[in-house]
């Protein structure tokens, strides 16, 4: 052990950042080839390296911590403080394509038709498979929450219980949204109704699927043991993530598929 | 009160409609007063230890290295990481300002009177008090063991 005067957590040297920054690298430069060049190769490089480091870092995150002890109470805070900051930066990143969408459909242009829908689009009824996909992300903030209570109590098979069935609700949405997505009258080529609706809709569903392999890490992780009633910090991160896509699905839900249909 | 067994028509009447309020309000009542006077305090299990009771571990029983030093510590009262503010002294030669230490000198930043903004920086060495170069405040180090 490092002999500090301090609780906080100097990491040793770590090749990760320096593989995620040239995966970034080969990702960015790869789709750029992809668009001109019409080969993948690079793009996919970069993706399996970024997949690397992920499950690398994260990996490195979880010994350090669980297994090595190094996450003391204000090593934990900065941990909570960044989880806070992340999130807040996706809110900000949503704002922006909800900036877009209000702008278009506050005051339609002629070419649309002066109206919101526009003219020719057949939007989705809101009080179908949309009101299921409300109905299936709210019910998993429940299941999460009974996942928290019962790590807190101590009760393990319930944490498994509950915490698989918060996945399988986020697994059942995407595959809804996805069957949605084929269903559709209307595609993302369709004016700025389709791009609106397509590019937040896509985003947040893409969030799901971030939520959802967080929280299955989580039960994975709880299957092993690495919690403890008082110590649990990544499950906390994973919930607050998938409150956060489940309020983003709110306001998708009342912005563009019920006052914008 | 007419008996629960007959009902002519679909509907009570008022003598039997006054019975089951007067019943739901003693059963209301009834579980008020066990519910104001049941013990809220979680009972404590016999079986204290992981799979025993209830199959996630405590920190207790699983917290490691730094963690675990300082979940010791704090439970003794104890700070020597010094994660909490430095204690209160008066600052006078009779209770000066300890300042613990790993060596036998640590530096010493004086803000003498509250919000202001130049600091008074000093070694302070080991052995007798010493003063504020600047305010005269009294300041002694005092050895501190690291828990490792």
């Amino acid at each position: 052990m490092a002999h500090q005067a301090h609780a906080y957590h100097m990491v040793d040297p770590s090749p990760w950042p320096l593989t995620g920054a040239i995966a970034a690298l080969l990702m960015t430069s790869g789709l750029a080839v992809w668009f001109h060049f019409h080969s993948t190769t690079l793009m996919i490089l970069g993706t399996i390296l970024l997949l690397l480091t992920m499950f690398q870092w994260w990996r490195d995150v979880v010994r350090e911590g669980t297994f090595q002890g190094h996450h003391t109470p204000p090593v934990q805070k900065g941990l909570r403080y960044g989880m806070i900051l992340f999130i807040t930066s996706e809110v900000f990143f949503f704002l922006g394509f909800f900036w877009a969408f209000y702008h278009s459909s506050l005051a339609p242009t002629p070419e649309l038709g002066g109206c919101w829908p526009p003219t020719g689009i057949t939007t989705l009824d809101p009080f179908e498979v949309p009101l299921l996909n409300t109905a299936v992300l709210l019910a998993s903030g429940v299941t999460v929450t009974w996942a928290h209570h019962s790590i807190m109590e101590g009760e393990r098979k319930q944490a498994i219980q509950s915490l698989t069935l918060t996945i399988a609700l986020g697994f059942y949405f995407t595959f809804l949204q996805a069957m949605e997505y084929y269903e559709a009258p209307f595609t993302i080529a369709d004016g700025v109704y389709g791009s609106t609706f397509f590019v937040a809709t896509g985003f947040h569903g893409l969030h799901v699927i971030i939520g959802s392999m967080f929280l299955a890490v989580c039960l994975l992780r709880q299957i092993h043991f690495h919690f403890t009633s008082e110590h649990h910090f990544g499950f906390e991160a994973a919930a607050w993530y998938w409150h956060f896509v489940d309020v983003v699905w709110l306001f998708l839900y009342i912005s563009i598929y019920w006052w914008g249909s | 009160a007419p008996p629960s067994g007959q009902r002519g028509n679909s509907f009570l009447t008022l003598e039997g409609r006054e019975v089951k309020v007067k019943m739901a309000a003693r059963l209301l009542i009834r579980s008020a007063v066990r519910a104001a006077t049941t013990c809220r305090a979680a009972p404590v299990p016999a079986l204290t230890r992981g799979m025993a009771a209830g199959g996630i571990p405590t920190d207790e029983e699983q917290a490691t290295g730094m963690e675990r030093i300082v979940m010791k510590a704090m439970k003794e009262g104890a700070d020597p990481y010094s994660m909490m503010k430095p204690k209160e002294y008066a600052g006078s030669k009779a209770d000066p300002h300890l300042v613990p230490s790993i060596t036998n000198k640590r530096i010493v930043g004086c803000v003498c009177e509250e919000d202001n903004t130049a600091v008074v920086w000093f070694w302070l060495h080991d052995g007798e008090a010493q003063r504020c170069p600047s305010c005269g405040s009294h300041y002694k180090l005092v050895a501190h063991e690291l828990p490792h």
